[in-house]
C-alpha cells in the first residue's frame, strides 16, 4: 500500500484565476491513514446496514458527490476505509440523535466514513462530535454521505474540537430527492489544519438546504472550506452562512458556490459570509461564486469582512467595554449564534467546555 | 391561458458597425508568429534597438505560456491564421481631409469628426494597424498636453518617459496575451496631462478593425501628473467576418499624486472578434481612477480593468454593463489591489444575457497588509431574458489586513414581476414596464458616460421590447 498519497480537493465549481490561489487545494504527500473506530450511540429506530462490497460506499451512496472531491474517496480507498451505513424507516422520526463520536489521541492516523439514508418522510438527527486533547497531533479524515428520500429531513451537526496540532478533513455529500430537507450545523473551533467540503444536490423539487457555519481560527491555523449547493429541481432553496473570527497567523478560505442548473425554475439561493479580522497577520480569502443556467432564479450573495463597525464600537465603548473586550465578546457571538441552533444539550456543553465557558449556558439559562 | 410570452430584446443594431471597406493598396504582413515577422514589423515601425528587442523578448514569453485554463474557450483563435500588422496606404495626418476618402466614411458614418467638433479635445483614430488620423485642439496643446500617437512619442521628444513606463505596469509575462501585445504592438495614443492641468473636455481615441483574420494591438499610454484632470474616452468596432479577428491591446494609466481620470470605454467589436484586452492603472497618493466599461461586441471577450491603488487615500471606481447575446461569451469584470492605508474601492456592475449569450462576471478584491483603513463595495447584477442563456458571477477577495471595511453583494435573476406590478398599477401597460425596467437596469452605466456617448450606448442596446408577460 502507498505510504504517501497526494489529493487535489475543494475545486471551485468554476475556475478563476490561477494567481488568486483559489480554484483548489493541493495537499501533497498526505500520510495515508488506517480505518479509524467510532463510539456510536444508537437511537432506537435507526438501524445499521451491511457495507455491500469492498468500496467505501456502497452502490447508492457512491455517486453522490461531495465537497473535497473524489480525492477524498482515493484516500478512503487507500486506508482500506469502508463506511458505516445508517438508515431511518419510512415515515420515522427518530427524536434521539444518531451519536458518533471520534475521538482521537496523540498522533493519530486515521480515517472514517459515515453513510445515512433517511426514507421517505422520515427525520433524523446526526452529531458528529470531533475531538481530541487541546495539546494534540495527527490527522484525520471523515466522510460522510447522506441521501435523503422524498419529504425526509436530516440535520447535521459537526463539532469539531481537535487539538491545536491536528490536520482534519471532513468531507459531506448529500442529495435530497422532493421536498427533502438537511440541515447543516458546523462548529469549527479547533485544530491546525482543517480542509472542509459539503456539496449538497437538490434534486427534488422542494428541496431545500440550510447551512450554517462557525469557525474560530488562530495561531497558524488554516481552514480551506468549499460548498456547494446545486438547485436541479425546480423551487429548490439553498442557504449558506458562515461567520467566524480570525485571530493571530491564521489563514482562512472560503468558497461557496450556488449552481443553478437549467430547469431549476423558481430555485432561490442565498448566501452570506460574515468575517471578524482580529489580527493584521491574517490571510481571509472569499470566493462566493453564483452560476446561473436558468432564467427563473434569485440568487444573492453577500459577505463583510473586517473591522467592527465604528457605530458599534463607540456604543459599546460607552458602555464600559475595552476594544480587546468588545471583539472576544464578538467572537463567542458568532459561535454561540450557531451554538443555539443545537438541539442537543450535551454537545452545547462540549462546546462551551471546549471554549473555556462551561456552566455559562446553564447560568444564561438560569 | 396562454403560453407566455417571452420578453424580447432586440440584438444590437450593427449596421453602422459593418460596414466594409475593400482592402486597396493596404501592407498585410504574413499570417503566423515568428521571430521574422516580429522582426519585420520593427522594421516597419522603425523601432529603436530596445524595442526591436523588447518585442523578441516578448515573443519568447509569449511562446513560453499557457493559455489560460479558467475562461472562456478560445480554440477557434488560430494565431497561424492571423495577421498581426496591417498597415493602410496613408499616413497619419492632423486633417480629416488628407485621410483617404474610403476610411474618412467610416468614421464620418461612426460619429468620430462630428463629435470632435462638437465635444471632444482630441481624436485619434487608428484604423487597423495605424493612426490615420491625429489633432488636438491649439488650446489644450497650449496647456502643455500631449497627446499624440504611440509612434510619434516612442522616437520623439517623450521618448524617455515611453521607455520608463512602457509595459511597466502589465509586463509581458502578466499573460499570454500581454506577452503577444508586447511582441506586436502597433498604433495607440500617448497623453501627458502636466501637473496641476485640468482637460475639461474629453479625448478620444477610436480604434476600427476593417481587415479580414487581422488582428490589432494599440497601446495607450496615459500619464496624467500631480492635480491634473482627464476624461479619455476608448470606441472600438469592426465588421463581422467568417475567420476570427483578434484584439489584444493594452492599456497603461499612470495617475499621479491627487490627480484624477476617468477612462470610459464603449466596446463594439464584430461577433467574429477575440477581444483579449488588457487595462491597468497605477494611482497615487490622493489620485482616483475611474473605469466607465461598456461590453457588447465581441465573440469571445477577456476584459478586467485592474487599479492598483498605491498611495495613501487613492480611489478606484468601475461601472460595467455588460450585454450577451447570441453566440457570445464575454468573460468581464475588474481587479483592485489595495496596496496603501485609507484607499477606497466602489465597483458596481451589470449584465444582460439573452439568447444563448453567456455572461460572467469575474473579480478580485485584494487588500494588502499595507491598505490599513481601506474600503471596498463591490455590487453587481445580472440579469436572465431567457432560459437559453448563461449568467455566472465569480468574485474573489483577498483580504490581508484587520483595519478594512469590506463588503460585497451580488444579485441574479429575471425581470421582477412586483416592479412590473407596481408599474402596471400606475397605468403603465405590462409591455411598457418591461421595457422600462430592463432599460432601467442598463441606465446607471449610462448616466455615467458624456451624453453623446449614453446616447450611443442606448442605440447600441436598443432595447426593444414586446410582449406582456415575461
Amino acid at each position: 500500500m502507498e505510504k504517501e498519497y497526494n489529493m487535489t480537493i475543494n475545486r471551485l465549481p468554476a475556475k478563476t484565476w490561477n494567481w488568486l490561489r483559489m480554484n483548489e487545494t493541493q495537499l501533497e504527500k498526505i500520510e495515508v491513514p488506517t480505518a479509524g473506530g467510532v463510539k456510536v450511540s444508537l437511537p432506537e429506530k435507526i438501524t445499521t446496514v451491511e457495507n455491500e462490497g469492498s468500496q467505501p460506499w456502497n452502490a447508492d451512496f457512491a455517486g453522490i458527490p461531495s465537497g473535497m472531491g473524489e480525492d477524498m474517496d482515493g484516500l478512503l480507498t487507500a486506508a482500506g476505509v469502508k463506511a458505516q451505513h445508517y438508515e431511518v424507516s419510512e415515515e420515522t422520526t427518530e427524536a434521539q440523535p444518531l451519536l458518533l463520536d471520534y475521538t482521537y489521541v496523540q498522533n493519530s492516523l486515521q480515517a472514517g466514513a459515515v453513510a445515512v439514508r433517511a426514507r421517505k418522510n422520515s427525520e433524523i438527527t446526526v452529531i458528529q462530535d470531533f475531538a481530541s486533547d487541546r495539546e494534540t497531533s495527527g490527522q484525520a479524515a471523515v466522510s460522510t454521505r447522506l441521501h435523503l428520500e422524498e419529504g425526509a429531513k436530516i440535520r447535521l451537526i459537526q463539532i469539531q474540537r481537535l487539538g491545536n496540532g491536528f490536520t482534519f478533513m471532513n468531507d459531506i455529500g448529500a442529495l435530497c430527492e422532493e421536498k427533502a430537507s438537511l440541515e447543516v450545523i458546523q462548529l469549527i473551533l479547533g485544530g491546525k489544519n482543517t480542509y472542509l467540503g459539503c456539496k449538497t444536490t437538490l434534486q427534488g423539487r422542494e428541496s431545500s438546504l440550510n447551512a450554517d457555519t462557525a469557525y474560530i481560527v488562530g495561531g497558524d491555523g488554516r481552514l480551506d472550506m468549499n460548498y456547494v449547493a446545486v438547485h436541479e429541481g425546480k423551487k429548490t432553496q439553498s442557504n449558506m452562512q458562515a461567520g467566524g473570527v480570525l485571530r493571530d497567523h491564521a489563514f482562512k478560505l472560503y468558497r461557496g458556490t450556488i449552481d443553478f442548473k437549467w430547469g431549476a425554475k423558481g430555485a432561490v439561493g442565498n448566501e452570506k459570509e460574515d468575517v471578524l479580522l482580529l489580527s493584521n497577520d491574517v490571510v481571509n480569502q472569499t470566493i462566493p461564486l453564483i452560476l446561473c443556467a436558468e432564467e427563473d432564479v434569485e440568487g444573492n450573495h453577500g459577505a463583510t469582512i473586517g473591522k467592527l463597525d465604528d457605530e458599534l464600537l463607540l456604543y459599546l465603548e460607552s458602555r464600559g467595554m475595552n476594544r480587546e473586550q468588545i471583539y472576544e465578546m464578538m467572537a463567542m457571538a458568532k459561535v454561540d449564534a450557531v451554538c443555539r441552533k443545537i438541539p442537543d444539550a450535551a454537545t452545547r456543553a462540549k462546546v462551551q467546555e471546549f471554549l473555556g465557558r462551561a456552566g455559562e449556558e446553564e447560568e444564561a439559562e438560569e | 391561458m396562454s403560453e407566455r410570452e417571452k420578453t424580447y430584446v432586440e440584438d444590437v443594431n450593427r449596421s453602422i458597425y459593418d460596414i466594409r471597406n475593400e482592402e486597396k493598396d493596404v501592407y498585410r504582413i504574413q499570417k503566423g508568429l515568428t521571430p521574422a515577422i516580429v522582426e519585420e514589423i520593427s522594421a516597419k515601425k522603425n523601432d529603436p534597438a530596445w524595442m526591436a528587442n523588447f518585442r523578441l523578448q516578448s515573443l519568447q514569453i509569449y511562446n513560453e505560456m499557457e493559455v489560460p485554463d479558467w475562461g472562456p474557450s478560445i480554440e477557434g483563435l488560430n494565431m497561424e491564421d492571423i495577421v498581426t500588422y496591417v498597415k493602410p496606404n496613408t499616413h497619419m495626418s492632423a486633417k480629416w481631409s488628407e485621410v483617404p476618402e474610403d476610411i474618412k466614411d467610416t468614421f464620418e458614418k461612426l460619429g468620430i469628426p462630428q463629435a470632435e467638433r462638437k465635444s471632444l479635445a482630441g481624436v485619434g483614430a487608428q484604423y487597423d494597424s495605424e493612426l490615420v488620423y491625429h489633432n488636438v485642439r491649439e488650446e489644450v496643446a497650449a496647456q502643455g498636453v500631449v497627446y499624440t500617437d504611440m509612434e510619434s512619442a516612442l522616437n520623439g521628444e517623450y521618448a524617455d518617459m515611453v521607455r520608463k513606463h512602457f509595459m511597466k505596469l502589465v509586463p509581458p509575462r502578466d499573460h499570454k496575451f500581454a506577452a503577444l501585445h508586447g511582441a506586436v504592438w502597433s498604433g495607440g495614443s500617448f497623453v501627458y496631462v502636466p501637473p496641476g492641468v485640468s482637460v475639461t473636455i474629453p479625448l478620444q481615441s477610436y480604434f476600427r478593425l476593417n481587415a479580414p483574420g487581422a488582428g490589432q494591438f494599440e497601446h495607450t499610454l496615459i500619464i496624467v501628473d500631480e492635480g491634473a484632470y482627464l476624461h479619455f474616452i476608448e470606441g472600438c468596432s469592426a465588421p463581422k467576418y467568417n475567420v476570427a479577428n483578434l484584439h489584444a491591446g493594452c492599456v497603461e494609466l499612470f495617475v499621479g499624486k491627487n490627480a484624477k481620470l476617468r477612462y470610459s470605454t464603449i466596446e463594439n467589436w464584430s461577433k467574429n472578434m477575440y477581444n483579449l484586452n488588457t487595462k491597468r492603472a497605477l494611482v497615487e497618493e490622493g489620485g482616483t481612477i475611474e473605469w466607465v466599461s461598456g461590453s457588447f461586441g465581441s465573440h469571445v471577450s477577456y476584459l478586467y480593468p485592474m487599479s492598483v491603488l498605491n498611495g495613501k487615500g487613492a480611489r478606484a471606481e468601475f461601472t460595467g454593463i455588460t450585454f450577451a447575446g447570441a453566440g457570445q461569451n464575454l468573460d468581464t469584470g475588474t481587479k483592485v489591489v489595495h496596496n496603501a492605508p485609507e484607499t477606497t474601492s466602489y465597483i458596481n456592475t451589470k449584465s444582460i444575457s439573452k439568447d444563448g449569450g453567456i455572461s460572467t462576471f469575474r473579480s478580485s478584491v485584494v487588500v494588502k497588509n499595507s491598505a490599513a483603513k481601506s474600503k471596498s463595495a463591490v455590487s453587481c447584477q445580472s440579469l436572465m431574458l431567457d432560459d437559453k442563456s448563461r449568467s455566472d458571477t465569480i468574485p474573489a477577495m483577498d483580504i490581508r489586513t484587520q483595519d478594512a471595511d469590506i463588503g460585497h453583494e451580488a444579485k441574479i435573476g429575471r425581470i421582477s414581476d412586483e416592479a412590473v406590478f407596481y408599474l402596471m398599477s400606475r397605468g403603465i401597460s405590462e409591455e411598457d414596464a418591461r421595457a422600462m425596467i430592463v432599460s432601467g437596469f442598463a441606465d446607471n452605466v449610462s448616466k455615467e458616460l458624456p451624453l453623446e456617448y449614453a446616447v450611443e450606448m442606448n442605440n447600441l442596446i436598443r432595447l426593444e421590447m414586446k410582449g406582456s408577460i415575461g
